[in-house]
């Protein structure tokens, strides 16, 4: 872009162009973040399933944890990739950071409450998880305008409700709930991601 | 009588970062040179006169061995351009 002297027209066509030029990128596209969740997470829950029912060992469920891992890790790739912030990233990122404390705030308290009355037990965290991660697609969702992400999140609150029934009634969990914690990133990310993605190109 | 506009925006690189800095969060240097088609030296310079003037806030981190410049406006920014818009308009209204 060379120096000239601008007159008050051109001026305003340079605003109105440079605006145009940012709206581009404005155009959100979570599919590939919904995809990397949704492969992670519904390939852990199959492979704990797979290694509790071949071991019969409960020890596989702290498998778990690796999504505290893979979270820090697509945090520090995200930042990186990232040139420009628009107004609607901001406000995904300050929804997922509160969710975040969510997820950290019910670890400390369910680890905490499990040393006093000295029985740790993180099952807890799998229909609040299912809850928490819900309402983040739910709501980034609306935020972005995709249907795809607004409607799929409530079988994840079913699943969650029906776990926390059974947790109520029979105070205990079974393998099965990892497949069905599997199952719900399946409907509400890998199939989201993939229709998102596909309308992302289309509109390119 | 119409005011003057404000020279450190009624230049046509500095106005077209500020355009983009005020639809957005913000913006790191790459996107900048490569939303106003301009070369590294000369938007360099253009931005040094905008953070200068209190118009942009431009934070410099170490990402590994490279430099990450990201700017985003200051309040001050914000009612600089909003006030030249203002001219602007009542300089467009003269010319009917």
């Amino acid at each position: 872009m060379e120096e000239k002297v601008l007159t008050e027209k051109e001026s305003l066509e340079l605003i109105s162009q440079m605006i145009q030029a940012t709206k581009k990128n404005r155009a959100v596209s979570p599919g590939k973040e919904l995809l990397y969740w949704g492969y992670f997470t519904s390939i852990l829950a199959l492979t704990i399933y797979l290694l509790i029912r071949f071991t019969s060992s409960g020890i596989w469920s702290w498998g778990w944890m690796l999504m505290f891992v893979f979270w820090g890790f697509s945090f520090f790739v995200h930042k990186r990739e990232k040139t420009v912030v628009t107004y609607i990233d901001k406000t995904i990122g300050q929804v997922w950071q509160v969710l975040g404390w969510m997820f950290v705030i019910t670890f400390w308290v369910v680890a905490i409450f499990g040393a006093i009355y000295g029985r740790e037990d993180f099952i807890l965290m799998m229909p609040l998880s299912l809850l928490y991660c819900g309402l983040g697609i739910s709501i980034t969702g609306i935020i972005v305008r995709e249907p795809w992400m607004i409607y799929p999140p409530l079988l994840s609150f079913t699943i969650c409700f029906y776990m926390l029934q059974v947790l109520v009634i029979s105070h205990y969990a079974t393998n099965l709930w990892n497949l069905l914690f599997g199952l719900s990133f399946v409907v509400t990310y890998i199939i989201p991601g993939h229709i998102i993605n596909k309308k992302s190109k289309v509109k390119c | 009588m119409l005011r003057d506009l404000d020279p450190l925006l009624h230049s046509q690189l500095r106005l077209a970062v500020v355009s983009i800095l005020m639809s957005v969060e913000e913006a790191d240097f790459v996107f900048l040179k490569e939303k106003t088609n301009s070369t590294a030296g000369n938007l360099s310079v253009q931005l040094e006169k905008l953070s200068e003037a209190g118009y942009i806030e431009a934070n410099r981190t170490l990402e590994g061995r490279r430099t990450r410049t990201v700017c985003r406006m200051t309040e001050k920014g914000r009612q600089a351009f909003a006030s030249y818009i203002d001219t602007l308009k009542d300089y467009l209204n003269v010319g009917k």
